[in-house]
């Protein structure tokens, strides 16, 4: 099975399990839409831009110039791929782009390793409310038992 | 299909596209001022031009997880020179995980000592939880203001003297072009920065939040803006304010500080209550 993985700018780590999960080397294509109307949507100047074109820099990754969408829609289409696999995040602009292209290609999410594993959702309504359940795994390796 | 055919079918805009990205970006030049013009390049609608000493990709952030000390983190991360990690841009596009680092500082002292440290990674985590689990709150009140105002008593956009780091305040003109120059602010002095804008200058926290996320390297949409909502106390029971006593002792070392030039913050906490919120009973 040929994948596509798609780095966006809340993965940019080859450790990521976007990486370690996805099929071999030889099938996985490592892609990064360098998308100039997202970057200017999500305010990010030169500065920004810099640090993560030096970011993909050392990383194994093919960096596209164009829309986020078309670019993966035609390298999906030309390249045979059967699935798109991406970093989960919880970005709305992101997100939004993945609901799209998932009208018409297979696309899977990968979420990063947690900072903590809780058997239920936490209380969000103030941060001591969620650290007085967070705090029980924190301070274990993986955030776990 | 050959380019030719492309222009026929779809026209020149799609032919121009798709000659676009089958060409890959380059990965290695000559210097880093070669990658800034090319980056530049790539980004017509963008005038800001300056670039940080920061450097992205994970080499340089392996050597900021080589020396952090969590327990020294504990107890000085809240002055301006304390031991903090300026890892936080590392974290923002996942070079570095949360849990990689929690990990790494476990191994480095015991729970008690790093705990303060790792309580703040947990900020991190809570704020991207929020946004997960409510996406509309990003550029929306929370709660109400809790300062005696309501929203549409704040300027919905920023003052050019504060884009241009030209206020009445020696300490918030240093932060900001600091926050220009180098995409970066101590976590104290983006509180004071923020406070100043919505507290003093009475100016809408998402107009501070779109000037951090316009600069920071590390600006993240949920950190960044619910983090301004806690300042403003929309995300808070209370609005978060300071003095100069707070200033000088945390920033004096690092920023102009002195009473002549940063006189809005003179005071005690009582007395910059009645003015900044004076239709507040009691704080």
């Amino acid at each position: 099975m040929t994948q596509l993985i798609w780095l966006h700018e809340d993965c940019l780590r080859a450790t990521h399990r976007l990486f370690t999960e996805t099929a071999s080397a030889d099938t996985a294509k490592p892609v990064f839409i360098w998308d100039d109307a997202y970057m200017s949507a999500m305010h990010y100047g030169l500065k920004r831009r810099v640090f993560i074109y030096e970011s993909l820099c050392e990383l194994p990754v093919d960096i596209y110039v164009g829309d986020t969408i078309e670019t993966l829609r035609d390298l999906h289409s030309q390249w045979g791929v059967d699935e798109i696999v991406t970093g989960k995040t919880p970005n709305q602009a992101l997100k939004a782009m993945m609901q799209n292209l998932r009208a018409e290609v297979k696309l899977s999410a990968i979420a990063d390793a947690p900072f903590v594993q809780m058997d239920s959702p936490p209380d969000l309504r103030r941060f001591f409310k969620y650290w007085n359940k967070a705090k029980k795994k924190a301070f274990l390796y993986d955030g776990r038992p | 299909m050959s380019h030719g055919e492309t222009f026929a079918a779809t026209g020149f805009h799609r032919a121009a596209r798709y000659l676009g990205y089958m060409e890959k970006q380059p990965t290695q030049f000559p210097d880093r001022a070669a990658l800034v013009a090319h980056v530049k390049a790539l980004s017509p609608g963008v005038t800001d031009d300056a670039v940080s000493e920061t450097r992205g990709g994970r080499a340089a952030a392996e050597a900021l997880l080589a020396a952090i000390d969590p327990t020294a983190y504990g107890h000085n991360r809240n002055y301006l020179d304390g031991a903090v990690t300026r890892l936080s841009p590392y974290i923002r596009h996942a070079i570095v995980s949360l849990n990689e680092l929690r990990n790494q500082a476990l191994e480095m002292g015991d729970v008690k000592a790093i705990e303060k440290f790792i309580q703040e990674l947990g900020w991190r985590d809570f704020w991207q939880r929020i946004y997960t689990q409510n996406p509309d709150w990003l550029w929306h009140d929370i709660e109400p203001y809790k300062t005696g105002f309501v929203a549409s008593d704040y300027a919905d956009t920023l003052p050019q003297d504060i884009a241009a780091g030209e206020t009445d305040s020696a300490a918030m003109n240093h932060f900001i072009q600091e926050l220009k120059t180098s995409g970066y602010l101590h976590n104290h002095a983006r509180m004071y920065l923020a406070a100043y804008i919505v507290h003093w200058r009475r100016v809408k926290w998402q107009a501070g939040a779109r000037f951090f996320l316009g600069h920071l390297l590390d600006g993240d949409p949920a950190s960044n803006n619910f983090s301004f909502q806690w300042v403003a106390s929309t995300f808070a029971n209370k609005p978060y304010f300071f003095n100069l006593e707070n200033l000088q002792k945390f920033a004096g070392m690092q920023a102009p500080c002195d009473f002549h030039t940063n006189k809005c913050f003179g005071g005690s906490y009582d007395d910059l209550a009645l003015t900044l919120f004076p239709h507040m009973a009691a704080l």
